[in-house]
């Protein structure tokens, strides 16, 4: 066999050359895809970063992700209709989860109330903690002024924590806090 | 202290073995005796660390700023079998003895979800040198105690009178189980 | 020719299922088994790099030293599910973000280490093609097996269709002990039955 003979010659260059080939088509390989997929995954972030947008921002037609605004490090997104400004949001980060960071995403309009609430992030334990992403209960931030405080019942405030997992509603009431100060402060500019 | 809560977190809370589900392979295959299972956690602990250095090194200084962070698996790979590799010469020409007791195992620990897995993880999580390391001998450390731990379990369980469709692998995965669920209760132990 | 490939193709499945027998692919299959949508993925996803890694593997079996066999491997087979990987994310984002770091995993799989170095080293490349593809359905069998237990005790649904409502959800089968328990009983019964029918 050809191979066993170049290894009698020189089997130190041979297995180097081999391992050097494999390398380096491995490497071409996976670069090819990763320029073929690389625009696509970066559009699928973006749609998943404009769903949560929507879901908490009065209805737009600009771009928010691109249109945003440098308040304290975070970005502040604004949204506009027809021109006109309709709302902003921004996203923040607790570490006060039960499992770790959460991700908020928090939207305002232009009277200073809260016009949504999604969850980016989370690592809340599945049945329990991570009900803060249902819909029906983020609703309970809706509607409350950026002024307000938000905290669980258990802390003297209005928002509903379940049973058995009061940390991560009260992480959740810490991060809307952080992004409602934000926002206030860029109502104001 | 903040360490102290993150050793804490990556070594009970979120054990390696029993909630994240990485290094089952050694875990179920070699527990069988205390002594081995101490042995082969401290290896696997040596080499985690060792090759998450190594790696996180490599993706800050090289990967990312060349952009090529999807190379990460084959380099990672590539860097713990080089390490593994190197160990076990270490190991051969210092202790003749472990070589020969280890030896299988090692290939075990190179080709192990939780050595690749954890140079994966600290890739992707913003952490600091000294914290990366806290966190890896932490996560390494509970995979020992689950071990241990499991070994302990595995050596009662072989005295008793286990039905026969379970006999084996099926009673020590249901041990495995209930230890996980012993585990659970470390949850809210970092606030 | 087909009648050996067809053995081989029951073997990888039924009689040598490479996780309710042979126990390889055990991470993977615990973490996520926790509904039949990404047990299919992960299955097929595994299924896939299998076949192509241990084929290809079968082919430069040859070509390759023994010496250096190990890195080559792995080069070959980390950059075959590397491009998997961002197939993964650009084309099925939702499954990719559920499979998570399990995906890279798929790298030193057990099944794929065992499949390639006990088989696809030593015989020839249509054998190695159905013996790989015989393991990946098994282990995809096998997912899917406990994702289906874990999803709808667990959660009541099917694919994400309720199925039992009158039974409050038992959470515990999502989280990780879930696992390892209804591992151990699948484990059981797979080896009880495959006794009763009159297989080794």
């Amino acid at each position: 066999m050809t191979a066993n003979n170049r290894i009698k010659e020189n089997p130190v260059k041979y297995y180097a050359l081999v391992l050097f080939v494999v390398s380096l088509v491995a490497a071409c390989v996976m670069s090819i895809a990763n320029m073929l997929t690389r625009d696509i995954i970066a559009e699928e972030i973006r749609k998943e970063f404009l769903h949560g947008l929507q879901a908490v921002l009065p209805p737009f037609d600009n771009s928010p992700d691109e249109e945003n605004v440098e308040l304290n490090g975070y970005k502040v997104y604004i949204a506009k209709n027809s021109g006109k400004l309709v709302g902003y949001g921004v996203s923040t980060t607790t570490n006060k989860g039960y499992g770790g960071a959460i991700t908020v995403l928090v939207g305002a309009d232009i009277k200073a109330t809260i016009t949504g609430v999604v969850v980016l992030q989370h690592a809340e334990t599945p049945g329990l903690g991570d009900k803060i992403t249902l819909v029906s209960w983020t609703g309970q931030f809706v509607g409350g002024a950026l002024s307000k405080k938000f905290a669980v019942k258990a802390d003297n405030g209005d928002i509903d924590q379940f049973s058995g997992a009061t940390i991560s509603p009260r992480a959740v009431c810490d991060a809307v806090n952080v992004a409602a100060t934000i926002l206030q402060k860029v109502s104001v500019k | 202290m903040e360490y102290i809560m993150l050793f804490i977190s990556s070594s009970l809370v979120n054990n390696f073995i029993l909630i994240r589900f990485l290094g089952i392979c050694p875990f179920m295959g070699v527990s069988r005796s205390i002594n081995v299972s101490v042995s082969i956690s401290l290896a696997i602990m040596f080499v985690m660390t060792a090759s998450s250095s190594a790696t996180w090194l490599v993706y800050r200084l090289v990967l990312v700023p060349l952009g090529i962070q999807f190379m990460q698996t084959v380099v990672f790979i590539l860097i713990i079998a080089s390490l593994v590799q190197f160990v076990e010469m270490a190991i051969e020409k210092t202790s003749p003895q472990m070589h020969v007791a280890l030896g299988i195992y090692l290939p075990l620990i190179a080709t192990n979800c939780a050595v690749l897995g954890i140079a994966l993880i600290n890739a992707q999580d913003n952490r600091g040198f000294l914290e990366m390391l806290v966190f890896t001998i932490g996560s390494a450390a509970g995979m020992g105690v689950a071990q241990v731990l499991f070994a302990g379990i595995r050596e009662r369980v072989s005295f008793s009178d286990v039905p026969q469709a379970f006999k084996g692998m099926p009673i020590a995965f249901i041990s495995a189980g209930i230890l996980a669920i012993a585990f659970m209760g470390f949850a809210g132990l970092v606030k | 020719m087909l009648k050996q490939a067809l053995k081989t193709l029951r073997e990888g499945i039924f009689d040598n299922n490479p996780t309710l027998k042979q126990y390889l692919g055990m991470c993977p299959a615990l973490a996520v088994s926790t509904s039949v949508a990404n047990a299919l993925g992960m299955g097929l996803a595994t299924t896939a790099a299998l076949v192509v890694g241990c084929t290809s593997v079968s082919i430069f079996k040859n070509s390759i030293p023994r010496k250096i066999r190990l890195p080559v491997y792995l080069v070959m087979i980390s950059g075959l599910v590397t491009v998997i990987q961002l197939l993964m994310n650009a084309y099925w984002h939702g499954l990719y973000k559920m499979l998570g770091i399990f995906i890279p995993l798929i790298v030193i799989n057990c099944i794929m280490l065992f499949r390639s170095e006990s088989f696809a080293l030593k015989n020839g490349v249509f054998i190695s093609f159905v013996d790989a593809l015989a393991n990946g359905l098994g282990f995809t069998l096998a997912l899917v097996l406990m994702g289906a237990i874990r999803e709808i005790v667990g959660n009541g649904t099917l694919l994400g269709a309720p199925i039992v409502t009158t039974m409050p959800k038992t959470l515990i089968f999502l989280l990780p002990p879930g696992g390892f328990l209804v591992v151990g009983f699948l484990v059981a019964g797979y080896g009880y039955i495959y006794k009763k029918i009159g297989g080794k």
